[in-house]
């Protein structure tokens, strides 16, 4: 025990003299450039979360002018609003009068706008006050009353028309546009979404004519999906966009981009001419160089990240969540200098890894009041932590552990290359990735391990598939992402089989073949075990999120009215496809690359086969 | 303080080392020489524990080469000298003394003595702003931060002016007067001559021949005569050499055993001459070096098909001289 207490203060003394050493050179080579550059990033970040903190960019600050009285139930909500400037009634240069009984708007572009703006405004006060209630039970579901009115002039110049009644009138119901807009965002049914952005002036009409009103107002639309309503895809809904969240949660990534261009360098930096190579000869290990070497950039990350969240509001979950997608940046970016052979490659890695990863955490996060597939991205927990929502431990664990898991395993295979032979060769990068899956081969057993290794990436893989795909009609996607899960899972399978062949770790027989297959087979099967994770937020509950996980043998069924047998088989029915073609595709290996691309395209084939015989036995 | 049993490293099929046994002892200075691609590099970097042998096996300072622990007793010198330029050359001299757990008084004190005996001014000069010749100093006062038993030196004179490759040389040779060990390779034989214990000479990733010099000079060298005569023989050219008496001609024959230069010696006294001279001429380590390398097997007849391999994923033979980039950026 105190051996290994002595040899943990050894390595740590070791990380944190390399991580000084990095930032006073790095603090040296920092040229004016650089430094603006750096400035740019944060006051870019900066403006970006001010501008959202104020409210948006300030543009559209008292846009529309709406004459409301004072002691009008709407008249708060007005007031509150951006972009909503409350004027007394009698005010004639206004675009919307909101009276006790009826709401008018010009029927103009602007009036149209400004009663769009008007519904959002009252929408939005409206949660604010029910998100404020103590007695959540108490505050849903709430009926409203919905009276149909016609649209009569208000305005002499006969430029205006009565716009549709906004309902009651009842404050207390949160009633008026406002919950038309929570429901039809709400359901699969609401072909109002799409059509309310086309229909100009019966746009409110088709709000009201909304059937679906029982839950409004909605709560963000978040209700009728945990709450185990049906969801669709944004093909047939209208998703409440949480503008300012987004925006605010966009100004987090903004400065990692720049962080890892200056890592990357620095990475680079030590394989170029050589230099890295005295640090190889002195006692200390790789692990402890690149540790130590990452350390000022992950603590440099932490702390723009603080800044950030202090400055808009979030709070310790915000940075909870952002700290993990830093390091999936900085662990990226790491492999790939660890694989580039120039300055040239590393701008091209370090680019594609902020495009891939930008994408893959605020794409999901647009959803946030949609789906709970954007729970995959981290960010939507920002979101969700920016519009004061609390956050289960369980949802926090499912968004944030695959990222970092993944991150794990990058800087695993990147640090298996940090050594003399791998470091100062030059060899195309796809060639110095199958170099570091084979570093992490020693024996066999190596081959499950890094299958179940593969977890993490197969699951952020096969999540962004169904996040990209998600926009398609159901009946596409689901064959589509079958068939996206068996190219991904049988790439997580097979890469590393292909490496140690490659490499001659392993001979090349059909025996060989058999026995690599089979463990690989297995270790996937077992690290796959661990996606039920996913359960605990809640993506089985929908038809895209079983459609990716369940051939593969994670929450198969409920085994209600099934025997015992067939759950058994069920269980382990992916043990034997998993290792069919991962001995499918091994022995492809052991006899070449072309060879090896061809039984990859087989065991796709029959993976794919599997899939679809499980969705159409699951019906 | 080494030995190493049938060390091999093969990068790819390209057998870079094909089972080396050699061993070296403490306090000796020990030279590994041969041409581009002999595998002198290969087999240095598998003692500094930087490369993975293929098989076979090393052990140094009776440690296994990939052991922290041998790395703390070890100074190691790379053929280039790969600084990090930005930094002063104080700042990097500590900063590796801070990586051996050496105390900064100490490393100072340690490291100004190797730069004063260097005679490198300009300390507190950035690395980028210095020449060669000073850079190389500072990375051999680098190799000697940690005071090691046993010093890997890799072309320690490689690029530098003579003078300067003097002053390296003659810093090597006082370090074995401090009772330190050195393993270092070189192109150039005339330093390894002077300077080495004893040698191993590698050709191809194979030894073929070691010992001490005058034990090589012994088995592989060849003794030749020039045997100078005051009257002309078949045997003999004109010579201009200042041999004998005033006046007297001077032809010159050059011959390999004695037993010819007894032939000649008959042969100018019955042509009323004599032998004015004879003089040995001994071979140098490069002659014998390039004999060796012209008597190797050609690439066809080596095992493994080593020149096929050659051309093949960019590690042969210079595997360890290659960089990443080569876009100009450093």
């Amino acid at each position: 025990m105190t051996d290994l207490r002595t040899r943990l203060v050894a390595h740590a003394r070791t990380v944190l003299r390399i991580a000084r050493w990095e930032v006073s050179r790095s603090a040296g080579t920092l040229d004016r450039r650089t430094a603006v550059i750096g400035l740019v990033a944060v006051l870019v970040a900066g403006g970006i979360a001010a501008g959202a903190a104020g409210g948006g960019v300030a543009l559209d600050r008292d846009l529309y002018r709406v004459g409301i009285a004072g002691d009008s139930p709407y008249y708060d909500a007005v007031d509150q609003s951006s972009t909503l400037d409350p004027r007394p009634v009698s005010d004639p240069n206004v675009e919307l009068v909101v009276s006790e009984t009826h709401i008018s708007v010009a029927d103009t572009q602007t009036g149209r706008a400004a009663y769009s703006a008007f519904r959002d405004a009252v929408q939005s006060y409206n949660e604010r006050q029910m998100a404020r209630e103590e007695n959540q039970s108490a505050a849903f579901p709430v009926v409203v009353d919905l009276q149909y009115r016609e649209r009569a002039a208000l305005v002499p110049a006969g430029s205006r028309v009565d716009g549709g009644a906004g309902g009651s009138g009842d404050a207390g119901t949160g009633g008026g546009g406002g919950t038309d807009a929570g429901t039809g965002s709400g359901t699969t049914d609401g072909d109002t979404a799409g059509d309310s952005a086309a229909d100009g002036p019966d746009a409110s009409d088709a709000a009201a004519a909304d059937d679906g009103g029982v839950d409004a107002p909605s709560f963000g639309g978040m209700a009728s999906l945990f709450g185990g309503d049906t969801s669709g895809s944004p093909a047939s809904i209208s998703p409440p966009f949480p503008f300012a969240s987004l925006v605010l949660a966009f100004a987090f990534l903004v400065p990692m981009n720049f962080v890892i261009q200056a890592y990357g360098s620095s990475i680079l930096n030590e394989r170029i001419n050589r230099r890295g190579e005295l640090l190889l000869v002195a006692p200390i290990s790789p692990g402890d160089i690149v540790a130590g070497k990452t350390l000022p950039y992950l603590l440099g990350t932490v702390a723009i990240t603080i800044a950030i969240a202090a400055a808009v509001g979030g709070g310790v979950v915000s940075v909870a969540a952002v700290v993990p997608i830093g390091l999936l940046f900085l662990a990226s970016t790491f492999v790939g200098a660890m694989f580039a052979r120039s300055f040239k490659e590393l701008t091209f890695v370090t680019v594609t890894v902020s495009v891939f990863l930008t994408t893959y955490t605020f794409v999901p996060a647009i959803f946030t009041n949609v789906t709970p597939i954007a729970l995959i991205s981290p960010l939507t927990l920002v979101v969700r932590d920016l519009a004061g929502e609390s956050i289960p431990l369980g949802e926090f664990l499912f968004s944030v552990g695959p990222i970092l898991l993944a991150a794990g395993v990058l800087f695993l295979l990147g640090v298996g290359v940090y050594r003399e032979e791998d470091m100062f060769t030059q060899r195309p990068v796809p060639l110095k990735f199958l170099d570091a899956l084979d570093s992490r081969i020693s024996r066999a057993r190596s081959v499950a391990t890094l299958s179940a290794l593969s977890i993490p990436f197969v699951f952020i893989a096969e999540l962004l598939a169904i996040a990209v795909l998600f926009v398609l009609p159901v009946d596409l996607t689901v064959p589509m992402i079958l068939l996206a899960v068996a190219v991904i899972e049988e790439l997580a399978k097979s890469l590393h089989v292909l490496a140690a062949f490659e490499k001659a770790r392993f001979s090349r027989t059909l025996r060989s073949s058999l026995v690599l297959g089979g463990l690989s087979g297995l270790g996937f099967f077992v690290g796959e075990k661990f996606t039920a994770i996913a359960q605990l937020a809640g993506l089985q509950s929908l038809t895209l999120g079983q459609t990716a996980f369940a051939p593969s043998g994670v929450g198969i069924g409920d085994g209600t009215g099934v025997s015992a047998l067939v759950v058994l088989g069920l269980f382990l029915a992916p043990l034997a496809l998993h290792a069919v073609t991962a001995s499918v595709t091994a022995f492809g290996a052991s006899r070449g690359r072309s060879a090896y691309g061809v039984a990859l395209a087989g065991a796709i084939a029959i993976h794919l086969v599997y899939n679809l015989q499980v969705v159409s036995a699951l019906g | 303080m080494i030995t190493v049993e049938n060390l091999r490293k093969t990068y790819g099929d390209f057998p870079a080392v094909v089972g080396s046994d050699f061993s070296v002892e403490s306090g000796e200075v020990f030279g590994i020489v041969g041409p581009n691609g002999a595998g002198k590099t290969t087999t240095l970097k598998m003692l500094a524990g930087l490369v993975e042998p293929t098989g076979g096996s090393a052990s140094v300072l009776g440690y296994d080469p990939e052991e922290p622990a041998m790395r703390r007793k070890l100074g190691f010198l790379p053929e280039e000298s790969p600084l990090y330029e930005d930094m002063t050359a104080r700042s990097y001299l500590r900063f590796f003394a801070d990586l051996y757990d050496v105390p900064r008084d100490v490393a100072d004190e340690r490291t100004g003595a190797v730069l004063d005996r260097l005679d490198l001014e300009y300390r507190d000069r950035r690395l980028g702003d210095m020449s060669k010749g000073m850079k190389r100093k500072v990375a051999i006062a680098r190799s000697l931060v940690n005071d090691p038993d046993l010093l890997i030196y890799d072309e320690p004179a490689s690029g530098l002016d003579p003078l300067t490759t003097n002053v390296v040389l003659e810093f090597v040779r006082e370090l074995r007067d401090e009772d330190k060990t050195v393993v270092f390779s070189a192109h150039n034989l005339f330093h390894v001559e002077s300077i080495c214990d004893r040698v191993v000479i590698m050709n191809r990733g194979e030894i073929i021949a070691r010992g001490t010099v005058p034990e090589i000079r012994a088995e592989h060298g060849e003794t030749t005569y020039r045997v100078f005569t005051t009257v002309p023989l078949p045997e003999t050219l004109p010579a201009d050499d200042e041999v004998g008496g005033e006046g007297e001609e001077r032809h010159v024959a050059v011959v390999d055993e004695m037993a010819a230069v007894e032939s000649l010696r008959e042969a100018a006294e019955a042509a009323g001459g004599r032998v004015a001279d004879i003089r040995t001429d001994e071979a140098s380590l490069e002659d014998i070096f390039l004999r060796l390398a012209r008597e190797a097997p050609t690439t066809s007849e080596a095992e493994g098909g080593r020149g096929r391999a050659a051309g093949g994923e960019g590690v042969a033979g210079e595997h360890g001289q290659r960089a990443p980039g080569g876009n100009g950026q450093s």
